[in-house]
This record gives C-alpha cells, structure tokens and sequence, in this order.
C-alpha cells in the first residue's frame, strides 16, 4: 500500500551534490578516453557502463523501467531500450540526429523540468553517435540515489566506520565525545551551548527519563548536597540499576512493535497471554540483554534458543499486532488470501522498520519507489516469515533462566510444604464427609437421570429413549462407536435455561474429536449446548454451542483417562450466562460468562447422548461408553457438584467443619497457596500470545500485490543494498521454518549490517532528547530526515558495537554528557538560527507522555504500587456483546485499588483505549508508533481537570500532605510543593497557596498543581 | 484544530438561554471572573492565532462547496436491492439460479436463488428515482440525493470493509475521514471539537473507538464521542461535590501557577498554548450542554426527527444533536447505525431474514433521515452541508441458502451496492453507475472508495493528493495512491 504516483519536491542539496559527482564522473574517463588510441569494443563498452550506464540511471530511470513504463520505454536493458517505446524507436546507433531519445532531450523535454546540463548531453549523444554501443547487461537504477529516490549509496546504507573523534582547542565545556560531536557542529553555526542544568532540575530530568518516575524530595534534597565529584554519575547508576529503568523502557519499545493485548478488527479478541512478552522486555532491558540478542530472540528465539522459556516469550514480538479472525477464517479462499497477506505486509513492515528503519512494506506491489528495495526482496522477506501464524503457544517444558528457575524452585517447594501442611490439615474432615456421603445423599432433584448400565431399569419413565446407528445398551452403559451411533431422547415438556448436564462415560480415546457426552438442543439441532469433547482444542472439554457462540476455552488440562476408568464430567450453566465446567467434582479449568443464556422451547428440545447436534455426521460423535447421565433444570453449586461426584469435597465444605484455631490457620495457608501459584504461573506461565509457526506454503512474487496473480517462486532473503552483507540466506524456498526465521535474524543482526546499530543509537537518542539525530526513527530511506550530525550518529553506533551491543552503555555515555546536562533556557539569538534545537544549544524541555503523568500523579500522591510482572491491569470491563464473538471494552470506575500499579501494567486492549491517556497522546496500539506527537487540546485540559481517576489522585495527595505535614496551611503547601515539583515553594507562592487552602481545603491546591505545567512539564 | 472564527456572540445567547440557566451559572462561577470577561465578552486576548487545521500543504485547493459534512454510516451492510438499486429482472428470476460465469464466492459459501426485493419500488421526485417502500420517508427527498448504485468494495469482511469505507485502507492503524478532515480544515469554532462521533444508542459499532480512530495522525485528531442521551461528553464537568467557589479557585490558582512558570522561562509555544486550552476547555463546558439540549428545538422539529416515537426517537436524537453541532461549527459528525454482529441483530447483517432485519434496522432511521436533510434545506445549510450516506458493501440478489432454495436471508456482497450523498456542491436527483441486470455487480462506472473519498474531498476544497502526512516512509492519504474525483457527480 504505497505511495506510487508521489512526486517529492526536489531536494536542492542533493542536486547539487549529484551536479558535483556526475560532472566528476564525466570529466575523468573523457579524458581518459580520449588518450587512448582505438576505441576497441571492449572499450566502449567500458565506456558505457562507467559514464553512460550511471548517467541513465540517474536521468532516466525513474520513469523508464519495467515497473514504470512512462511512453512504453525500458531503459534498464539492451534489447528494450533499443526496442523503442509508444513512439517508435528511440536509439538510433550512429545518428543521434536521428534518435527520439535525443530528440527529447534536445527540446529540454527530458528529463521533465530538469533538462541535462551541456556536459551529460555530450556524453549521450557522443553516445549515440559513436554506435550507442551497450555495456554488460542491465542497468541498476538503484545503483545511484537521484533527486527523487535513495540509490545503493543512500548514507544510512553505506558500511559503518567508526569516525574520528573531533577535537577543538577552545573546547572547555565538552565531557565526553559526543559533546565534541556537538561543539563542533554548534560552533559552525556560531552557536554555545547552554551552562549545566541545576541539580534539581537534573535529577528530575535523570528521573524521569530514566526511570519514567520523579524523584523522591528526599533523593533531590541528597543530591544537591552531595558533595563529591561523582554525585551526578551515582545518581545515574543507581537508576540504571533500578528495575523501573525496564518499566520505562520497555514502553518505549513496545511503542515500536504495537503491542496490543487483543485481536482489534471486528472481534477485537482478548489476548489472556500476551503480557509475559511485556515482562520479556522489561527483564531483557534491565538484564541489558545485548541488543543483537534481544532482536535475534524477538524474531527467532524459539528456533536459535530450543528449550528455552524466555527465549520463547520473546517471539511475543512477530505476534505483537493485530489479527482478523473473522477474514482469516471466512469460507472464500481467495478473500482469505489477501487477508494473509495483509497481515504478511504489517508483519514485514514491522519487522524491517522496528530494527533497520527501512520501510520495505512500501514493496508489495512493486519496486519501492524511493528507496533501493525491490519487491522481489519484499517477497524475500515474506518467504523468511512466512510460516509465522500468531497463537497462543505452550510454554510447559520449557528451560526458564537460571535465576527464574531458582526462583520457581523455592516457590514451587514452599508450594508442596504448604500443600503438605494443609492435606493434613483437612484429611481428618475430608474423610468424615465422604463417610457421611455414603448414606444416601440429599436428593439433588434432576430433570431426569439414566443409568445406562442397570439397563431399562435405569431410564427415567416418560423419557423414551432412541438409540441410532450402532448405539447399544450393554452391562456397562450405554456403547457408542465414534462412527454412526448416538442416542436421543424426549421431547422437553418444560421450557429450559439454566442446567447441569452431568455424566460419567469413558472414553475409548483421548485422540477423538468433536463427539458430545450429553447435549440438549433444538429438534432440527441448530442450537445446542453440549459437553464436547476435542473440538477446538485437543484432548480437552468445552461448552459446545451453535457457531460457538456460547463456546469458549476453559484452558482446562487435557484428558488422559480413557477406557479403564469412568470419569464425571458436568456444565452448568446459569441464568447470568456463566459456564462452568467440571471433572470428577472438581472445577475444570477457568468458567467464562457467555453473552448470554440459550433458550430451549418446551416440546421443541431434546436430550442427545453421544452426539454434538444432529444431524449426525462425522466429527461429532463421541467413541466410548456412557455409564448413567443427569440433567438438572438450574445450574448446580460447586458444593453440589462435588458431592454428586461422590469423589471430591471443597474447601468450602471442608472450612465450615473446622475449629476455629484450624480454620485461621486454614485460611492463612489458601492465601499463601494463592500468592504462590500466582508467583509461579508468573515466573513461568503456561503459555504465551506468541507465535506457533507453520510449515510455509511456497512465496511467490505477487505482481501489484495481488494474491490472484502469482508470479515466481521466492526464496527467503534480505535487502541486497546493503552491499558489504549478502542477502541471499542460502535457503531453498522450501527451506525449513525455523531456518528462515534464523537467517532473517542473524542477517538482521550482523556486524556488517549497518543500519541495525544506527536504529537502535538513534532511538535511544530521540528518547533522551525528544528528537532523533534523525528525527524519523522508523524511516532512514529517502522520505526520512537526514542525521544532523552523521558523525555522532556512527560514532555512537560503532560504539554499541564495540560495547557488546550493551544499550546501557549508549545511556551512560548521554546522559553524562554535557550536551544532556544542559539547561532548557530558550535563547533568542539561538533560536534564530536553530528553532528546532537541532544542533543542541539547549536542553529542550520535554512534556511528560501519558504513561509517565498518570504515574508521577500515583507516585508523587504516595500510592504508585510498583509490582511488575504478571497479568495487566483491565481498566476495563471486558464482556462479550451478546450473540456475537465480538468483545466490548467498557472503561471502569478509574479509581479502583487495582489500577495502582504503573501503566505499561494497563491492559492494551485495541478497542480499550483510555480517555486520560488518550489526550496525553498515547498511542493507537494498531499502528507503530516511533515518535509521539505532543499535543494540548481543550480536551486534554477537561480530562485533567475532571477525570475521575486525577480527582482521586488529587484527593489521595491531599491526604499525603496533610499526613506528612501536619495541619498548619503553610507547611502542608510546602510539602506540596516538594512532592509535585521536588522544590519549596518560593514566599510569594506560599502566601498565595496558603491563603487559598485556608480558604477552600487542601484538594484545592492539589488539584491545581496536577494540572500545572511544571507539573507537567520537565526541563 | 481549534480556530477562533467564530465570535462569542453564541456564547452569550447560550448563556442567557433561560432554561439552562442554573446550570450554566454553576459553570460560571468555576470560572476566574476575567476568564469570564474574556470569554463573554470576546475580548481575544487569551485566544491563539487563528489556526485551520495543520496540513503541510493547507487547503482549500479548490473553492470549496461544502463547509462541513455529516457521515451517515450504516455497520452491516445495506442490501442495495432492497432499497434504491430497482431491479425488475431481479423480480422476475425471482426462485432462479443466477446465471454467472463461475460460482460467487462469498461469505458463508451458500449461494441460494435469486430473491426478489421484500418491499415494492415505486419511482419519486421529479427525476422519477426508484425507492422502495422500505424508506418511505427518504423517498419523499429522493429529489435531494445523488446516488451511486455502482460502488464495489475490495472485501467483503465487514470490519476490514468499513476500515476501507472511512480509511481507505483494510487494516487497523489508518486515520478516518473525520481525522483527516479535522487535520485538513481544523474547525469552524474552537467551543467544540472538530470531529464528533455519535453510536448508535444501542451499542458502539464492532472495534469500538478503533472505527474513529486518528491512525498515525495527531490524537486530537481522534473523534470524540457525543452521546445523545445523558452525560454528552466523557469529563466535560467536575462532579457537583466540588463547589463552584473550589472550582474557581482552583482555576485562579492554576492561572497564577502557569503564568509564573511561564515568566521564568521565557516565551514557550507548548506552556502558552495549554494556558489556552484550560480558555479554550471552559469555552467546551459552557458550549456542549447548549447543543446536547434538544429541548431547545421546537415541538414541530421535534416531530420532524421522530422525537416522540419509540422507534425514530434513538437516531432521531443523533441527527437533530449533528444538526445542531454543524450549525455551531462542527467540521464533521459522524453517525453510526448499527452495532456489533451476532443474533439477535442490531445491526444491517441480514443474513437471515432480511424483510425482519432490515425492516427494524431501517424503521429506525427513515424518518430522521429525511427529517435531517429537509431541516438542513429549510435552513439553508444543505448549500454548504455535504451528507454522505453509505454502508461498508451490499448483499447479494441470491438468498444464503441451499443451491435450490430461495431463503430469506441475503449474503455479504462486495461486487455492487449502493450509497448516496446529498447536498453542498452536488448534482441533485440522480443514479450514477449501474450495477448487472440482478443488481449483483458493478457493471457501469464502478466506483470504488478512493473515488469516492477523492469526490467528497473536492467538495469540501481539498485535493485528495495533496492532504497528505508523513508516516514512516510514505507521505499517506485517505486515497491512498489512488482516487479518481467522479466529475459527473458535481454540480
């Protein structure tokens, strides 16, 4: 989906740099030329390809070549160029007279607007005239960049070499060697840069670029006494070193890759499992995982690290985005075809945006049009990622780090020991209820109950009973041969919404798919609810339903009993839509509330056993044999549940029968088994939104991107103007999965690959500073911005090679310079010459993004709670609109406990956006986001004002002040003042504060300071 | 997005409205008394720069002919044969297999027989267009509406197709229209938003906030969501628990805070602007609840909407409430009709029974419909108004059911349907384009939606070309690199 038919203005500097060169180019080997005595053929073919090939190259091919055929002519190749175009030939060998093609450029009609100069026309038509003979094949138009396209020798293309470190005698103010980068360049423009910051306007710049948190007053009160000559960097390790370095990062990041928590497109599914790749990324950033390692993870960790658990969660990344369910399972193939490869082209665009700024999605449908990428090597990409399919992905028996193993170990064995403790606790009780279960039990009062193996005798009178197909009734049950037999039964004579279906079948396999133990549905057996077995997932039960509409996983284990041993099996649906399921009496996974409740009509509802629904066919009935069956007309208890099993009891049941001593002690011990399996499932979770790959279909070349025109077969590869790093990955393009993916990273991530570290230095740059040496982050072809000091650029990226790829060595070296330790004064005189603060005179102030004012507010209001890892927040509550898949996310009372963590832990539904959040500019998780923009709207002001949640912080500040100091108006503001801005307030703000929360109460003040700028803003 | 064309002579009106009066004197007293000087008196020494949207390359680039528009957007997708696109042969193979080339591939897979239309066509307004009987209220302005019968879509998926309706685009992540229009034109007043969202009151469309989303643009450029009936905008007023003098006070004291640190710094675009904003903020509180009160219209009006009747009453309310906000300088106000998918619907999916889906899904909308386009024209606002009136793609003339029978349900259809417009700049009173004998596929003139995003975006002055902003690597548009304005719809 690219721009083809845009013109961008000319680029006067590149012109004139191109003036330079090709008249260069010309001059030398004219002269050269001419001393020659014959002019062999070997010669002029010479000729032609090191004058006359880059002339055309850079004058004409832009619109003469076979993607662009501007008056039917190809330019690119022998036999085209001298084929002619819609005007008949243009080359005439020996007469250029005579030639169209120097017809038009005579006229200055070629190129348009820009005619030749007098030394490039010499050289076309001494071309010409001398045979135009032709060179050694094709011309590459990507060879040179011209006025209106990036070419092989774009900059950010060009091998990395680490530059000179500039030195400038009367330099007294740079620190490290950046700041010499940046003298340099101010000097040239007659420029100073700004005195040192303050240490309070420092440490609260550190802070918050640091760890995206302000300082405590306490931090900024110790820092600016502190009195030794590395206060400044001990400040800055010790944030480093803090674990909300990650927090904040790792936002940063995830900006980049769109990570969102759900589907978006028309169900906007939750993603449950999405946040350990978050968790990932806070770990690898705080670990300082090296960045060729946390890219190589990201896209092929589970093939370059087997067995390893984090590495895993890391491909997190190639699943990040959105994912249409409704077009990836519709029934038209060819719709479906385009619907993957839009996802393929969000996917390839992702991945060579977020690590080598090349926007290579711009080639799907042809060659890209300003930059050197071809869209054969677009499909090249496409073959590399192709087998990428998003899912949930298992994660059990996978190896976690050693830390975190150690870590689960300890927790895993206090689990046991508590587990221990608590059997003994509850056996002695255990066993007194089963012994009273085995009287007769209160009777539970089904519908109807069948007990197969006691024959007629079993049926429920008035219950007639049908066996199809093979179904027969033997000693043990009733016997069901997964092919053609099933029994029904009745007609309902009452109409039915809440019920337990109850049963205890064995199964003859766990392999089986799609068969129902119990069911009741609508005559005609297009509305259903049934308990099925290996539907959508394998081995595992779930609440069957027309179009799975009341149908979703329980995440139950998987079943392993078959034939030996009978097992109890119950859903139970209530009237508020909630289905639970369960397995010999104890609860079966997680119970989910349905959009809603299914009606069955009275004497239009029947009972089935052994099938889905009818009509009966393959993958719907169930191999195995039913041994007695119940169906209740409301949804039994827990409690009732367990006791109709006859096997399990709850911890209910269990606490209501202790001493009060035991059930204290009881109490204590679930609470802490609770935390525990909170803590391990955390450390390592059972499975991840991640990607489960397939083996890949062929790729071919699409011609204009369309999936109903398949050209050649691609085999995996890169870019191939990187010219010191092959793109050929060696594969065939049936090569395996996993190797595509492993190639992909490892040419991603090569030394000789030099956009892979400029990237990355120029992220973390626009991040410090609020704009990029190039100040487009995700794009460094030709429609991005040109590097305002190249130099630094490189030297910074060589640097992080030289390093070990260690980014927060790339930190350290920033924000200890004196470029970043400037004050954030505007300057009149400066600005004049440098508005945007390019060249870095000063510090440019920065206002804080979403993330960091809700957390300041929670922070500086004293009750941020800085618990990471782990399942999100849901600001929202998450149902699904009744009848449908689609899920709605509807904003939550803001205030609640929960939401006190920090926000990267706010769940990122793409439909869940946050009002608050929204008009601080946070981000659409739909689409990459490199740079924020950094709006102030009316809107912005009314939320700030009037939202709920900063009402509430506002008040909880208030409370903090006067806690902390005392009742006396003066000192509370004082306090105020320190916790919102680190600083006492000035005598004249005191007054005024002081009178007016005299006046109005303190909620007033604080009110106002958290819609201050200086609040708001950091210097 | 926020201009100061319009003078504060409404405000004043506003504030005097008798009915409102003891709410708007509550938000006055939450105001600093020169705030209020400022604001009531129009002043203008708190106000930016006249600012009109931000395109780098800033429209109008051709003479405009609309000024503002509303989006009548209907989730689901509108059978055109049931409703503008007259087919006689579609009566008559009534029970017939459609004969065709190669098999339809749609949806669901299930291509039953032709079905003719559920409700009878009968031709209106001087033009003679066909309407059927199921928008018996929008025929009667059938004189007013320039019909596309020949739009084809690239999908036929709803949420990708209506991502592709108002992006341009199948895929999450584009700006809308709306969006666009906000960062092209900015606004005609800075007491409201630029570009207002009003749901359908039963649910918010599938993907929620993402169908008004701002893409890549600026997120001021996001729609804002009005609602018709209670609270109209999310935190416009602070809860009644803080007083007006607390609110005024808090306000002074924000006001000194800011001036201060805006005088230690020197001269700061970003610190002044929000100072304005908190202006720009009170100037929205005194302005929305004067819009949202529809009991400020007559009773007749009233009664035009559908008001008072249970079925017209919900988007009765969201067009009399998007009248009101184009009146006060509203750039564009999107309505959606329809919620999510799924049974039972409450959206235009007729999958099932089209004569019962559609008959509710377009009892609730003929009415006020109508009722918007005469009260524009009575108004004279329809001069410099464009209405656009369209659904994600059409159904098909054959049924959704077994090959040999004729169902009650239509499937998705992305090969022909129809939309309209009417208003500002257009050719009134006609059909352009023409789908197959059946009604199945866009034979005459296709029209796809870079067509007909490139025409409303020459009838609101802006050349689809060159409204354009730069997101990593590629100067987008709302046309993508597409678009071809259809001439032969403009006046």
């Amino acid at each position: 989906m690219c721009d083809r038919n845009h013109q961008m203005k000319a680029k006067v500097f590149v012109g004139l740099v191109w003036l330079l060169c090709s008249w260069v180019l010309v001059a030398a080997p004219t002269r050269r030329a001419a001393s020659e005595e014959s002019s062999t053929a070997n010669e002029a073919a010479r000729h032609f390809d090191e004058v006359v090939a880059p002339l055309i190259a850079r004058r004409c091919l832009d619109c003469h070549n076979p993607a662009d055929l501007k008056g039917g002519l190809d330019l690119t190749a022998a036999e085209k160029a001298f084929a002619g175009g819609d005007s008949g030939t243009a080359i005439e060998p020996r007469a250029a007279d005579k030639s169209l093609l120097w017809a038009r450029i005579d006229a200055d009609e070629m190129p348009p607007k820009h005619p030749l100069p007098p030394a490039e026309r010499k050289v076309l038509r001494d071309w010409i005239d001398n045979g135009a003979v032709w060179g050694s094949g094709e011309i590459d138009r990507f060879r040179y960049s011209t006025e209106t396209r990036a070419g092989y020798d774009w900059w950010s293309l060009q091998p990395l070499a680490r530059p000179a470190v500039p030195a400038m005698p009367e330099d007294q103010w740079s620190r490290n060697a950046i700041d010499r980068f940046v003298y340099g360049e101010l000097r040239r423009r007659d420029l100073q840069p700004s005195r040192e910051a303050d240490r309070r306007t420092l440490i609260r710049r550190l802070s918050f670029d640091l760890v995206g948190l302000p300082p405590e007053p306490e931090e900024v009160a110790a820092f600016v006494a502190d009195e030794r000559p590395d206060a400044y960097e001990r400040v800055v390790e010790r944030l480093l070193a803090s674990p909300q370095y990650g927090v904040r990062w790792a936002r940063h990041w995830l900006d980049v890759v769109r990570f969102g928590e759900s589907n978006g497109f028309e169900f906007d599914e939750f993603r449950q499992n999405a946040w350990p790749y978050r968790d990932w990324v806070v770990r690898a950033l705080n670990d300082d995982l090296p960045y060729d390692e946390f890219a190589r993870l990201q896209i092929a960790g589970d093939v370059v690290r087997p067995g390893q658990l984090d590495a895993a969660i890391a491909t997190g990344f190639l699943a990040a985005g959105a994912y249409d369910t409704a077009g990836q399972g519709q029934q038209s193939a060819a719709m479906r075809a385009v619907v993957r490869q839009d996802e393929m082209e969000d996917l390839v665009g992702t991945v060579s945006q977020t690590f080598l700024a090349l926007t290579v999605n711009c080639a799907r449908c042809h060659d890209h049009k300003f930059d050197p990428i071809r869209q054969k090597e677009y499909y090249g990409l496409v073959a590399a990622l192709s087998g990428v399919r998003q899912g949930n992905r298992e994660l059990t028996g996978l190896e976690p780090t050693a830390a975190r193993a150690e870590q689960g170990a300890t927790s895993r064995s206090r689990h046991a020991e508590l587990s221990g403790e608590l059997a003994i606790l509850e056996q002695p009780v255990r066993e007194q209820i089963l012994s009273q279960r085995s009287q007769p039990q209160a009777d539970l009062r089904p519908l109807a109950a069948w007990d197969f193996a006691r024959g007629v005798e079993g049926q429920p009178a008035g219950w007639e009973l049908a066996l199809h197909g093979s179904a027969r009734i033997t000693a043990d049950g009733l016997a069901l041969d997964g092919e053609t037999a099933y029994a029904t039964c009745g007609t309902l004579l009452k109409e039915l919404r809440a019920k337990t279906l109850e049963a205890w079948v064995r199964l003859a396999n766990v392999e089986q798919r799609g068969g129902a133990v119990l069911g009741v549905q609508s005559l005609d057996g297009t509305e259903f609810d049934a308990m099925v077995f290996g539907e959508r997932e394998p081995r595992r039960w779930l609440a069957g339903s027309e179009n799975f509409v009341r149908t979703r996983s329980f995440s139950g284990p998987d079943e392993t009993e078959t034939n030996d041993t009978a097992i109890h099996v119950c859903i139970t649906y209530a009237d508020d839509g909630t289905i639970t399921a369960y397995r010999d009496g104890r609860p079966y996974g997680q119970a989910y509330r349905a959009s809603g409740i299914a009606t069955f009509a009275a004497g239009q509802t029947q009972v089935v056993f052994g099938l889905r629904h009818s009509p009966a066919g393959p993958g719907k009935l169930l191999a195995g044999t039913i041994e007695r069956a119940r169906l209740y007309d409301r949804a039994l208890t827990a409690e009732e549940v367990a006791a109709s099993s006859g096997r399990h009891v709850t911890s209910a049941m269990i606490r209501a029968k202790l001493a009060p001593d035991q059930r204290a002690r009881f109490d204590a011990l679930h609470e802490e088994l609770a935390r525990l399996a909170a803590l391990i499932a955390v450390l390592q979770p059972s499975q991840v939104y991640a990607i489960k790959p397939r083996a890949p279909e062929p790729t071919r070349l699409l011609e204009r991107g369309d999936p109903a025109k398949p050209k050649d077969v691609i085999s995996p590869c890169g870019i191939g103007s990187l010219s010191a790093l092959p793109a050929d990955f060696g594969l065939a393009p049936d090569g395996a999965e996993g190797e595509r993916r492993q190639r992909l990273a490892a040419w991603i991530t090569d030394a000789r690959n030099p956009l892979f570290a400029r990237v990355i230095v120029n992220r973390l740059w626009h991040y410090h500073f609020g704009t990029g040496l190039v100040d487009t982050p995700n794009d460094f072809g030709f429609n991005g911005g040109r590097p305002s000091n190249r130099a630094l650029l490189d030297w910074l990226a060589a640097e992080l090679v030289a390093s070990g790829y260690r980014l927060k060595a790339i930190h350290r070296l920033i924000v200890t310079s004196a470029a970043y330790r400037q004050g954030s004064r505007y300057a009149a005189a400066a600005a004049q010459v440098d508005a945007d603060n390019r060249l870095l005179w000063r510090k440019t102030p920065q206002r804080l993004e979403a993330e960091a004012v809700r957390d300041c507010m929670l922070q500086v209001a004293g009750v941020l709670d800085l618990a990471m890892d782990g399942p999100g927040f849901q600001e929202m509550k998450i149902s699904i609109a009744p009848g449908t898949n689609t899920y709605l996310y509807a904003p939550d009372d803001p205030t609640r406990a929960i939401f006190k963590r920090r926000t990267l832990y706010r769940v990122w539904a793409r439909s869940g956006r946050s009002a608050l959040l929204d008009v601080f500019d946070c981000p659409d998780p739909s689409t990459t986001s490199p740079r924020r923009a950094v709006t102030t709207t009316p809107l912005q002001a009314l939320a700030l004002l009037n939202n709920p949640f900063v009402l509430h912080v506002a008040d909880k500040l208030a409370e903090r002040v006067a806690r902390e100091a005392g009742s006396e108006p003066t000192n509370q503001v004082a306090r105020a003042y320190q916790l919102a801005y680190g600083r006492l307030p000035r005598d004249d703000e005191r007054d005024a504060a002081s009178r007016i929360v005299s006046q109005r109460g303190l909620g007033v003040l604080t009110r106002a300071l958290l819609n201050s700028n200086e609040f708001l803003y950091v210097d | 997005m926020w201009t100061n064309k319009q003078l504060p002579g409404g405000m004043a009106r506003e504030a005097t409205d008798g009915d409102r009066r003891a709410f708007l004197s509550w938000v006055k007293n939450g105001l600093s008394s020169a705030a209020l000087a400022s604001l009531m008196l129009g002043d203008g020494s708190l106000r930016a720069a006249p600012v009109s949207g931000e395109a780098a390359d800033p429209p109008p680039h051709f003479l405009p002919k609309a000024r503002r528009a509303i989006h009548i957007c209907l989730c689901g997708a509108m059978s055109q044969v049931d409703t503008f696109d007259y087919k006689p042969a579609l009566v008559r193979l009534h029970g017939k297999s459609l004969v065709t080339d190669e098999r339809p591939d749609v949806f669901f897979g299930q291509v039953g027989l032709l079905r003719a239309p559920d409700w009878p066509f009968r031709q209106h307004g001087q033009n003679g267009l066909w309407v059927s009987d199921l928008f018996p209220h929008v025929a009667q302005v059938v004189d007013e509406l320039t019909i596309i019968h020949s739009m084809f879509a690239e999908t036929s998926n709803h949420t990708p197709a209506t991502f592709q309706e108002n992006t341009g685009f199948r895929l999450n992540g584009f700006p809308v229209l709306g969006s666009w229009l906000s960062y092209g034109l900015g606004c005609e007043t800075d007491n409201l938003p630029a570009f207002i969202v009003i749901p359908d009151a039963r649910e918010f469309p599938a993907g929620g906030s993402i169908n008004w989303s701002n893409g890549f643009l600026p997120a001021r450029h996001q729609g804002v969501v009005m609602r018709a009936r209670g609270n109209p905008i999310d935190d416009l007023l602070a809860p009644a628990s803080i007083g007006p003098e607390a609110e005024r006070a808090t306000r002074d004291l924000l006001a000194s805070m800011n001036a201060r640190h805006l005088a230690e710094r020197g001269p700061a675009d970003p610190l002044t602007a929000r100072v304005q904003a908190y202006e720009m903020a009170a100037r929205m509180q005194l302005a929305v609840p004067g819009v949202a009160d529809l009991a400020a219209e007559t009773a007749q009006t009233q009664a035009l909407y559908g008001l008072q009747r249970k079925e017209t009453a919900d988007f009765g309310r969201a067009c009399l409430m998007a009248r009101r906000l184009l009146e006060r300088g509203v750039r564009f106000v999107q309505l959606f009709s329809g919620g999510t998918f799924g049974s039972p619907r409450r959206n235009w999916d007729g999958h099932e029974d089209m004569a019962q889906n559609h008959g509710q899904e377009a009892l609730r909308i003929d009415q006020p419909v109508a009722a918007l386009l005469k009260d524009l024209r009575r108004r004279g606002m329809l001069d410099d108004t464009l209405v656009l009136f369209t659904t994600e793609f059409g159904r098909t003339p054959f049924t959704q059911s077994a090959a040999d029978v004729v169902g009650k349900g239509r499937d998705h259809n992305q090969n022909g349907f129809t939309v309209w417009m009417a208003g500002a700049g257009l050719r009134h009173g006609i059909a352009f384009g023409a789908t197959d004998d059946v009604g199945y596929r866009a034979v005459d003139k296709p029209v796809h939606w870079h067509d007909f995003h490139a025409t409303v975006l020459r009838l609101l002055g802006i050349d689809h070309e060159r409204l354009t902003y730069y997101h990593n690597g590629i100067r987008r548009r709302l046309t993508n690199v597409h678009g071809q304005v259809i001439d032969a719809l403009l006046a």
